[in-house]
């Protein structure tokens, strides 16, 4: 009973290294669930919700389908989970099906369209963007994270979800246009701007 | 040559550029301080923005369907929602007095939307609590809750002579579901699911985050978690309690709910007995009865068959209603499409509140009136229920001064130590719930946790009597502590404290106060009576 609520205590927020379990104790740990083992999927549910809940809270507008997206990716990590081979850490592996998750929720929001639609003069203002660039600050106290965080939360969604995908769920710009169905340069732009916005928001850019 | 643009930088910092590129950007960045220090900055830029989003933004880092553990300690729990309580009696009276504007009234905790709202944010605060620390618990922890607060309910509606009928069946039914716990089908993990090729024929108990039946439960599905969804089929009742149930399949018996939102989109084949944030009913849905439900908004565009009951501060009615339909509460709007094949009767604050649109269709009589709340002191009922209250009040404390007069007397005496008895009292008001939980875990501690409510209740009740008999000896002084003197003080107490709660402000705070003094004294007095030889 004290082993298992130290390991609910492990799946608090902050502790997002702390709760990847290591090693071979992962690895046993998928291979039950991959044979089915409700109890394998238990604790892997509890070690991961949190980190595929923030993807999903910050990809959707709403914390409702948040909740929702997040159900779906663990009901469907039952039968997913078969085709994980190791080739990539499971962590990573589970970000990228909560990414499709997500994407799928946006695409069927906009009626199967596409999530983001390119527009014409995208890559060029890019070049004109300010030449006296002034990045967010190196070291930031908890407080200001916070406002980091409701900045990017804040964000329309064609810069934020782009802007999550790459530093949230760790996908390169390839992978990232290949989910979106967007070309490579569009998405570089798009979080080349995001950056900007935000810190137009954050109120460090284009004094 | 010269510098690279921001983005070119930006792409290089990311890993992204292409291999020759990357080789000259950083041939020139040994020459270039300027673009060195901009790659210095980019880095550190991508450094906080993944450092941000480790954690979740800050309405959102308690995902409330999922695991949280930090609040394990059902003290804590305990005391907050005393203190809440204790907050709201004393913001009672003032936010009655006050008008609120219109887009405030959600936050109004006195409003039937608000208040709902409130309900449910403390009970999930609660259970959550409850369930991290006694997880493998859960779901008969879930089930006394729905318990309490389902009969709580049905019996307070019940008094005011609604719901007689539903609120009784709704009890015996759940009392008759809570206790043949051992020949049920049970599931507990995080995710429950009946799969769509699965049939069970048992009952099953279900408790999890998300409980989703996608296959054929034969008998009743009694589900508690985050999320319910029944996608194929229940042919027995539906009991749930969770934040979110959703029922797009088909449930062959009733629907008993305690959710934060129920939302229905499929078939029904008796009723809806609901107490619930929200309820929806979309133009799928078809209820095979009728419907009694106490929720903040209600919307309903399906077909209930026979008919529908509500209590609820918003009520849209789009669809068709087979019979009457009786509403009581802030907003009623009948839309073009809705059809009500008995009568209406609805109980509003305000006539304008209610919106008929001219191509609604209502068969039988419509009436409607407002339900005036603000001046009680002004009806005369409300001085014949006050005389009630005070006759029983003063019946109980006769009685009980015939049948125990010592401990009557004492637990009397008792009240004016003052601190001890306000201490213990509150002790023992937050405490026994709790204790009534815990006994309850096991199955044959759920009789044993019954008695416990029920004197738990009855010693509530008590408290005011053994604060009234207190407050008239002190002020009457009699000399010979004769049963008569103390049944004259005890008219004379009653009386003062009946009409010091009627003051705002103060008002609330005394009745707390009481019930917390006589608690106390009474707790005293039991351990007295217990020490040595029981002389009750």
């Amino acid at each position: 009973m004290d082993a298992k609520r130290n390991n609910a205590k492990g799946s608090q927020p902050r502790e997002g290294k702390a709760t990847q379990m290591e090693g071979p104790d992962l690895e046993s740990v998928i291979e039950r669930a991959q044979g089915h083992d409700a109890e394998a999927l238990g604790e892997i549910y509890r070690l991961h919700v949190r980190r595929v809940f923030g993807l999903c809270r910050y990809m959707l507008d709403s914390r409702e389908s948040a909740e929702d997206a997040t159900s779906e990716v663990f009901l469907k990590l039952q039968r997913s989970i078969e085709s994980y081979d190791g080739s990539i850490p499971f962590p990573r592996w589970l970000l990228r099906v909560a990414c499709n998750q997500c994407i799928d929720a946006l695409r069927h929001r906009k009626r199967g369209r596409q999530v983001i639609v390119e527009v014409e003069e995208g890559v060029a203002v890019i070049e004109a963007a300010s030449s006296e660039p002034s990045p967010l600050g190196a070291v930031l106290s908890t407080e200001e994270r916070a406002q980091v965080r409701d900045a990017i939360a804040r964000l329309p969604e064609n810069y934020r979800v782009p802007l999550v995908l790459r530093y949230y769920g760790e996908l390169s710009y390839d992978e990232i246009a290949q989910q979106l169905g967007l070309q490579r340069n569009y998405v570089a732009a798009l979080i080349f701007r995001a950056k900007q916005e935000l810190r137009r928001k954050l109120g460090h850019g284009s004094k | 040559m010269g510098c690279y643009s921001e983005q070119i930088v930006s792409l290089f910092v990311e890993g992204e550029l292409a291999v020759e590129e990357a080789r000259r950007l950083r041939d020139h960045l040994a020459t270039c301080r300027r673009c060195r220090q901009l790659l210095d900055a980019l880095r550190a830029e991508n450094r906080v923005l993944s450092e941000s989003l480790q954690e979740l933004p800050e309405e959102a880092a308690s995902p409330a369907g999922f695991s949280r553990s930090q609040w394990s300690m059902a003290w804590g729990d305990v005391v907050f929602v005393a203190a809440v309580l204790a907050l709201g009696s004393i913001v009672a009276v003032w936010t009655n007095e006050l008008s609120i504007p219109e887009a405030l009234q959600w936050l109004n905790p006195f409003s039937l939307s608000g208040r709902t709202n409130l309900i449910f944010n403390l009970s999930y605060y609660f259970v959550d609590g409850g369930t991290a620390m006694l997880r493998d618990y859960a779901a008969v922890v879930g089930e006394l809750f729905l318990l309490l607060l389902l009969g709580g309910s049905a019996l307070l509606l019940g008094r005011r002579r609604r719901l007689h009928q539903p609120g009784l069946r709704l009890l015996i039914v759940l009392l008759a579901l809570s206790l043949p716990g051992f020949a049920l089908d049970r599931r507990h993990s995080a995710l429950v699911t009946v799969a769509a090729n699965e049939t069970l024929d048992d009952t099953l108990l279900a408790s999890g985050n998300i409980v989703r039946v996608e296959g054929v439960v034969n008998g009743d599905l009694l589900a508690f978690g985050g999320s319910v969804e029944v996608r194929g089929t229940v042919k027995g009742d539906l009991v749930s309690f969770a934040k979110r149930t959703v029922v797009s399949g088909t449930v062959g018996g009733n629907i008993y709910n305690f959710s934060s939102s129920l939302d229905l989109d499929g078939q029904l084949g008796h009723s809806i007995y609901a107490l619930v944030q929200s309820l929806r009913m979309n133009d799928r849905g078809r209820v095979g009865d009728g419907m009694v439900v106490a929720a903040g908004d209600v919307s309903l565009e399906g077909e209930v068959n026979r008919s529908v009951t509500m209590f609820t501060g918003n009520a849209d009615v789009s669809g068709s209603i087979g019979r009457e339909l009786t509403m009581t509460g802030d907003r009623l709007t009948l839309t073009n499409t809705a059809r009500i094949g008995g009568s209406l009767s609805a109980r509003v604050h305000e006539l304008k509140n209610v919106h008929i649109a001219d191509g609604a269709k209502i068969v039988g009589t419509r009436d409607i009136q407002m339900r005036v709340r603000q001046n009680r002191f002004a009806r005369p009922r409300f001085y014949f229920y006050q005389a009630v209250w005070l006759a029983a009040a003063m019946l109980v404390g006769w009685l009980g001064l015939v049948l125990f007069p010592g401990f009557f007397q004492a637990s009397t005496h008792a009240v004016g130590s003052g601190w001890r008895s306000l201490g213990l009292g509150v002790g023992v008001l937050a405490g026994v719930p709790v204790a009534i939980v815990v006994t309850a875990i096991t199955l044959v501690g759920i009789p044993v946790s019954l008695m416990l409510l029920a004197m738990y209740l009855a010693a509530i009740y008590l408290a005011k009597v053994w604060v009234g008999a207190f407050l008239g000896q002190i002020l009457l002084k009699p000399a010979g502590a004769t049963k008569s003197d103390w049944l004259l003080g005890l008219l004379v107490g009653l009386l003062i404290l009946t009409i010091v709660g009627f003051i705002p402000y103060l008002g609330g705070l005394v009745r707390l106060g009481v019930v917390c003094l006589g608690l106390g004294a009474f707790a005293w007095q039991l351990y007295r009576a217990s020490r040595p030889a029981i002389t009750t």
